[in-house]
């Protein structure tokens, strides 16, 4: 209604969006994020395309080519542009599957994490009282939990009948990452809101007569939402890294697929990088700058969003 | 010989944006300087350039000499040497300016031992003497208090202390008094006075406020827009002004009052009777909590149509009573009747969204940046009591078109250009925005607007123009306002009666002409002699007039 009525007028009215993309890009740290950040969405997209074009299957073994007469893998060539592992997979393509995968697992963990923790910090910081005291110690209980000890468990659970896991593990890993990260978005939202209802705009609303979702949704959300959104993308890649640990200590994505963890446990385990080093430097890379990419981003996102800047201009 | 002259001081930043535009000034030994002008003159600029403070984005020119030395041409170390140990600063906000960690004695201390070498035991001494000459009471006791224990004038006596720990030859006072109540202002400025006889140093004086400088200044220069306007004895200045700015500036500075012809009262609207309330003193958690009473057996009524003034000290209970007005807040005992109903009290829940009378008190803050949400437009803002009193009234909501209209005839009504509903609260000067927050209030149709400090953040003409408007919003709409002040004299421009609060109680009321020619309490004595400038030309209708040139 009355977004309509602000469209009628021959005001200057740049579009919001446009201004914040054109900040963001001016921000030196948010411009590299979000290159290598696009780079890395890219290559995950790939990845089908180029095994497809190298004619390598992620899981597909080329013992034979790849493979010296030592069987010691094979570096750089045409056919093996990164090189190949101790069981003549192409480490280019798993590589890239492995991207997918980490991105697959780490996004919807840490956004599923964040709506949690939306959530709960709403309800404790707004209603304060006995339904504060509920959600603080709730995440206090679920901070106090040891991660890879309580990941352990659980996967080990998993792993139960002859049929295979109960569940397919890479949901239990997103389960596992939510369960460990919503806490932090929990505490961050509530001491936002709770700054937030001390607000004169909040008590003038509160005095007409708006409702209570209707002033967290016009209100209090909107205010909170671009620092929780920095938080996203500060614990993206931590639940990045979360991923490749559980996978490097062979309770996340289970072989023969590919994920950024076990390869470079199969790289440790074989000890094969000694002579080879190009299959263990691959993948480390690229989580090193997958993690790179993101911290860039997020420290960028919050130069230009910070609620303070944009408070008293 | 002058202490401190300036000449050709022009600062700029980036190349053609010039702040302050070749000013020359001086300030002789042992006299008061006030430099007053709106924000954004350039006249705290041009003394943080005395003091080599400015960003270092900013190109200075010009000489600057202070004591035979020629500052403009000193180093960071040099100009170091200087502050502090010969140029003492004061500055406007005490909150941000002491460290809130470290004690007040410790932060004393540091300031003399920035410059001298001094002994344990004389540094105490002198430090406990500092505190003492400032009017800190119980020195030796506080002497280890955080600056949290302070209210704002203390910690402004703290900062006082620091500033004439060495004592300096000149000292910066910019704005030291703004942020604080009338009464304490009062107080903060008789003790600079006092100090600088004691010491014999220079003032210069910083000021918004002609009316502040009348007290305390022997010369007085205006500034606008990076120039110097006019400068001269204090006496001729305010007298004969040869500016037409320095006229409005001295205009503004006292309230017109607008109540002259007070509207005949007969129905009550509401009622507190008899309003007490306390709140448990937060201690340390194996302490008993023993409650402090904010409020004790308030009654009074408020009419259909009247401007009722509460003034009283910040801590006297006057923002809790407005809480429990709106139904932010509830009383402990007593009861609160809106248009002989019920409204609040003990037993009775707050009004909630549902309540039929909910539109009928509406609230007018002190701080217009955080009572507008930043992130929505004025148009938007506005909208939502609008389409609230739609449904109200008429059972749905309005087109867009009428909303338009709606939110255009509000704007006008507070005297707001239609093209503001595109516009962010932070592209809004304050006034505009106190206008903003009165249009939201009015879109509700209330019958009550509680006004708590809501000129206050203001500046003085800006203040006059927020008064005028809700003067002449009873006059068109018949609305009850109660207007919660420190300020008497604003109180006194707008008001049909006045209550004086004090510790939660109401020791005194009647019109304004009651208060302030017979006053009964000493108390309100006191916040009638906060009054500053109480010794300008004036005519019989309390209003200033200066001579015409």
């Amino acid at each position: 209604m009355s977004q309509q009525l602000l469209s009628e007028l021959p005001e200057l009215a740049t579009s919001s969006s446009r201004i914040f993309w054109c900040r963001l890009w001016r921000d030196k740290s948010a411009r590299h994020g979000l290159i290598i950040v696009s780079l890395i969405t890219l290559a995950a997209l790939s990845a089908s395309l180029v095994a497809y074009l190298l004619g390598h299957g992620e899981t597909e073994q080329f013992r034979d080519i790849a493979l010296s007469d030592m069987g010691i893998p094979i570096g750089p060539t045409a056919a093996f542009p990164f090189g190949a592992d101790d069981n003549g997979r192409d480490v280019l393509v798993r590589t890239l599957y492995g991207v997918r995968v980490s991105l697959l697992v780490a996004v919807p963990a840490t956004t599923l994490a964040m709506l949690i923790g939306l959530f709960v910090g709403l309800i404790g910081g707004y209603q304060g009282g006995k339904i504060d005291a509920v959600c603080q110690q709730l995440i206090n209980l679920v901070l106090s939990f040891p991660f890879v000890v309580t990941a352990l468990s659980l996967l080990a659970l998993n792993q139960g009948g002859e049929n295979g896991p109960h569940v397919s593990p890479s949901l239990v890993v997103i389960f596992v990452i939510t369960f460990f990260s919503w806490g932090y978005f929990a505490r961050l939202s509530r001491g936002l809101v709770l700054d937030l209802r001390q607000q004169d705009f909040i008590h003038a609303a509160k005095l007409m007569g708006v409702p209570s979702w209707r002033i967290l949704l016009r209100d209090v959300i909107p205010a909170v939402l671009p620092t929780i959104g920095v938080f996203w993308a500060i614990q993206l890649p931590a639940n990045i890294v979360a991923e490749a640990t559980l996978s490097f200590l062979g309770v996340g994505i289970p072989a023969p697929n590919a994920s950024l963890g076990n390869m470079i446990a199969d790289v440790q385990r074989s000890a094969m990088y000694q002579v080879q080093p190009w299959f263990l430097a691959t993948p480390a890379l690229t989580l090193f700058f997958i993690v790179l990419g993101f911290n860039y981003l997020s420290s960028g996102l919050r130069n230009v969003l910070d609620p303070h800047l944009e408070y008293r201009q | 010989m002058a202490l401190l002259t300036v000449r050709n001081l022009t600062i700029s930043l980036n190349p053609g944006n010039t702040l302050v535009r070749a000013i020359d000034f001086h300030v002789e030994p042992s006299e008061t300087l006030a430099i007053v002008g709106e924000s954004g003159s350039g006249k705290s600029l041009s003394l943080l350039a005395v003091l080599g403070l400015l960003p270092a984005e900013m190109q200075v020119q010009g000489e600057i000499v202070f004591n035979g030395m020629a500052l403009h041409d000193f180093n960071a170390h040099q100009k170091r040497q200087i502050r502090g140990a010969q140029i003492g600063y004061i500055s406007q906000d005490p909150l941000s300016n002491l460290h809130p960690l470290k004690s007040v004695g410790r932060q004393i201390e540091e300031a003399i031992l920035a410059h001298q070498r001094v002994g344990r035991k004389a540094l105490r001494h002198r430090v406990l003497a500092l505190l003492e000459d400032v009017g800190i009471r119980d020195a030796a006791r506080r002497y280890h208090d955080k600056p949290a224990k302070f209210s704002g004038g203390m910690r402004q006596r703290v900062m006082i202390a620091i500033a004439i720990a060495l004592n300096p030859a000149l000292i910066i006072a910019d704005e030291p008094t703004t942020a604080l109540d009338a009464t304490v202002q009062a107080s903060i400025i008789k003790l600079l006075q006092r100090l600088q006889k004691q010491h014999g140093c220079a003032l210069v004086f910083i000021s918004h406020n002609l009316r502040v400088v009348a007290d305390i200044a022997d010369r007085v220069v205006v500034m606008r827009h990076g120039n110097i306007v006019e400068q001269g004895e204090k006496q001729t200045l305010f007298h004969h002004p040869q500016q037409q700015y320095t006229r409005t500036l001295l205009q503004a500075g006292w309230h017109q009052h607008e109540s002259s012809q007070r509207p005949v009262l007969t129905t009550p609207l509401l009622t507190v009777e008899a309003v007490s309330r306390s709140y448990p003193l937060p201690g340390y958690f194996w302490s008993r909590k023993r409650p402090t009473q904010v409020l004790n057996d308030i009654s009074f009524t408020l009419h259909r149509g009247e401007i009722l003034g509460l003034v009283g000290e910040s801590g006297s209970g006057k923002t809790t009573l407005g809480k429990m007005i709106v139904g932010l807040d509830s009383p402990q005992s007593g009861t609160i009747d809106l248009a002989a109903k019920p409204w609040a009290g003990p037993g009775i829940s707050r009004p909630g969204h549902q309540h039929p009378l909910r539109h009928a008190v509406q609230m007018v803050f002190q701080d217009p940046y955080s009572s507008l949400n930043p992130r929505r437009k004025v148009g938007d803002i506005l909208a939502e009591p609008l389409q609230i009193t739609a449904r109200r009234e008429q059972g749905k909501l309005l087109s867009a078109s009428e909303l338009q209209q709606a939110v255009f005839t509000l704007l006008t009504r507070v005297e707001l250009s239609p093209e503001l509903i595109n516009r962010y609260p932070s592209q809004l000067s304050g006034g505009q925005r106190q206008r903003v927050v009165i249009a939201r209030t009015l879109g509700m149709k209330p019958q009550i607007i509680v006004a708590d400090e809501a000129v206050s953040a203001l500046d003085i003409t800006t203040q006059h123009r927020i008064i005028q408007l809700f003067s002449r919003l009873r006059a068109e709409t018949g609305l009850s306002i109660l207007f919660i002040s420190h300020d008497m004299d604003v109180v006194a421009a707008l008001c049909d009666r006045i209550l004086v609060l004090e510790a939660g109680r109401i020791i005194e009321q009647g019109s304004p002409e009651q208060i302030f020619q017979r006053p009964q309490q000493a108390w309100t004595r006191r916040l009638l002699e906060a009054i500053p400038g109480t010794q300008l030309p004036f005519n019989e209708g309390g209003n200033y007039e200066p001579a015409i040139a």
